[in-house]
């Protein structure tokens, strides 16, 4: 079996990122060692100016995506759509819970200083964030953090490409 | 339907604080609270002006900068903390993450430049030779055709019909009725469990429609039915008179 060949058939078959865990199923083979391939995939992929084609990490999940150069071309074939970027009320709460997580919504509440149940309700559709437990203290508060999908959303192969508060809280200082 | 508009789109009320705080050109660590608290009475007013629905936190937000304000007016003590520190900590982690929030919006449209597929309903069918076929594209003599040509290839044997057989009910509702009554009758009452022991075999089919009887006879106002506890006996006698 050429895992690369194998590799690169599961990416395209299956469109969505596709999770270590699931390819470690397929392939009968430790996650470590898919791990090591698809970084090398990714390295041939991304740099081969030829092709149109990238392989992209989120999280413990991978996808085909085309490259951002070919951009322009693509978005000429294709019918423009409305843009599905997220509103502002999405965005702030998704801050406070990608830098504060695990995170209740009292929490996010208390920064954000308004009622926050229907955007956090929003998030959790669209899949950007998840339910990870419930706190240990009076009420037994839900908890949550972000998603795999979250990372895809915003183009981060982990959550710690996200930029630090110190390079934002600089410039908070008026 | 109740529509609330949000004119200048603001996330709540330390947002329109800062709006105001920016526009102002003021010092954050410094506010003029004063200033400040009639400038946002005087932005909630035109937000009712327009009919708006005015979020009970602006108004909450509105009561704590009249309530600071009031705090500036008393004399304070050298140890004592600015009335203003709870808010301005509050308007800074805020506004952090506002920021970080503007932030992520970049990481946003950069990622919309690269294009991927949506997962297809893909399947693949464990036999390659089954020809696919369109439902709407066949019609029932196909349909039979290939019914019949499957049953082929797979070798399989039908059964031949079973035959059923009709069986006369040993029992019927109409006949336990008459024998409830009959024994009524004679000895005056009838017990259920006893009705039951007569019978060598008890069949279920027996204890259902003897039951069922039972259940005819109570329509029937001559009829008296009772039990004497849960679980017990089931007597039938005859309703007394008065």
């Amino acid at each position: 079996m050429n895992i690369k060949s194998v590799l690169e058939s599961l990416l395209f078959a299956w469109g969505e990122p596709l999770s270590i865990i699931e390819m470690s199923k397929i392939l009968e083979k430790p996650a470590d060692s898919i791990i090591l391939v698809l970084d090398e995939m990714i390295s041939e992929f991304n740099d081969n100016e030829d092709r149109g084609l990238i392989i992209q990490k989120f999280g413990d999940s991978y996808q085909l995506t085309t490259k951002k150069a070919n951009y322009e071309y693509i978005q000429n074939l294709l019918e423009t759509t409305v843009s599905k970027s997220l509103s502002t009320a999405a965005l702030e709460t998704l801050s406070i819970i990608a830098y504060k997580q695990p995170v209740t919504k009292v929490d996010i509440e208390r920064i954000r200083g308004v009622k926050c149940s229907q955007v956090v309700k929003g998030l959790i559709d669209k899949g950007l964030i998840k339910e990870v437990g419930r706190l240990d203290k009076p009420g037994r508060p839900v908890i949550f953090a972000t998603t795999d999908e979250f990372l895809r959303h915003f183009g981060l192969s982990s959550i710690d490409e996200l930029p630090s508060i110190g390079d934002i809280a600089s410039t908070v200082e008026v | 339907m109740d529509y609330s508009v949000n004119i200048n789109v603001f996330q709540g009320p330390f947002d329109l604080l800062f709006h105001l705080i920016e526009k102002k050109e003021i010092d954050i660590y410094d506010i003029p609270i004063s200033e400040i608290t009639d400038q946002y009475l005087e932005y909630l007013e035109e937000m009712m002006q327009f009919n708006m629905n005015v979020a009970s936190e602006f108004i909450f937000m509105a009561a704590t900068l009249v309530e600071i304000k009031s705090q500036m007016l008393l004399p304070q003590k050298e140890k004592e903390e600015d009335p203003r520190q709870e808010l301005v900590n509050k308007l800074l982690e805020y506004k952090m993450y506002k920021d970080l929030s503007e932030e992520l919006k970049k990481y946003e449209d950069e990622s919309s430049f690269y294009i991927s597929k949506p997962r297809e309903e893909m399947a693949i069918t464990s036999d390659t030779k089954t020809e696919q076929l369109s439902l709407n594209e066949i019609n029932v003599y196909e349909l039979y055709n290939i019914y019949l040509s499957l049953i082929k290839k797979q070798n399989f044997r039908i059964e031949p019909e079973e035959k059923f057989k009709i069986y006369r009910e040993k029992y019927s509702v109409k006949g336990c009725m008459e024998d409830i009554v009959k024994k009524i009758k004679k000895f005056g009452k009838v017990s259920l469990f006893n009705t039951l022991k007569e019978k060598e075999n008890i069949s279920k089919e027996y204890i259902v429609t003897l039951f069922l009887a039972i259940l005819e006879l109570s329509n029937n106002k001559g009829m008296k039915i009772y039990q004497e506890n849960i679980y017990g006996d089931i007597i039938i006698t005859k309703q007394e008179r008065k």
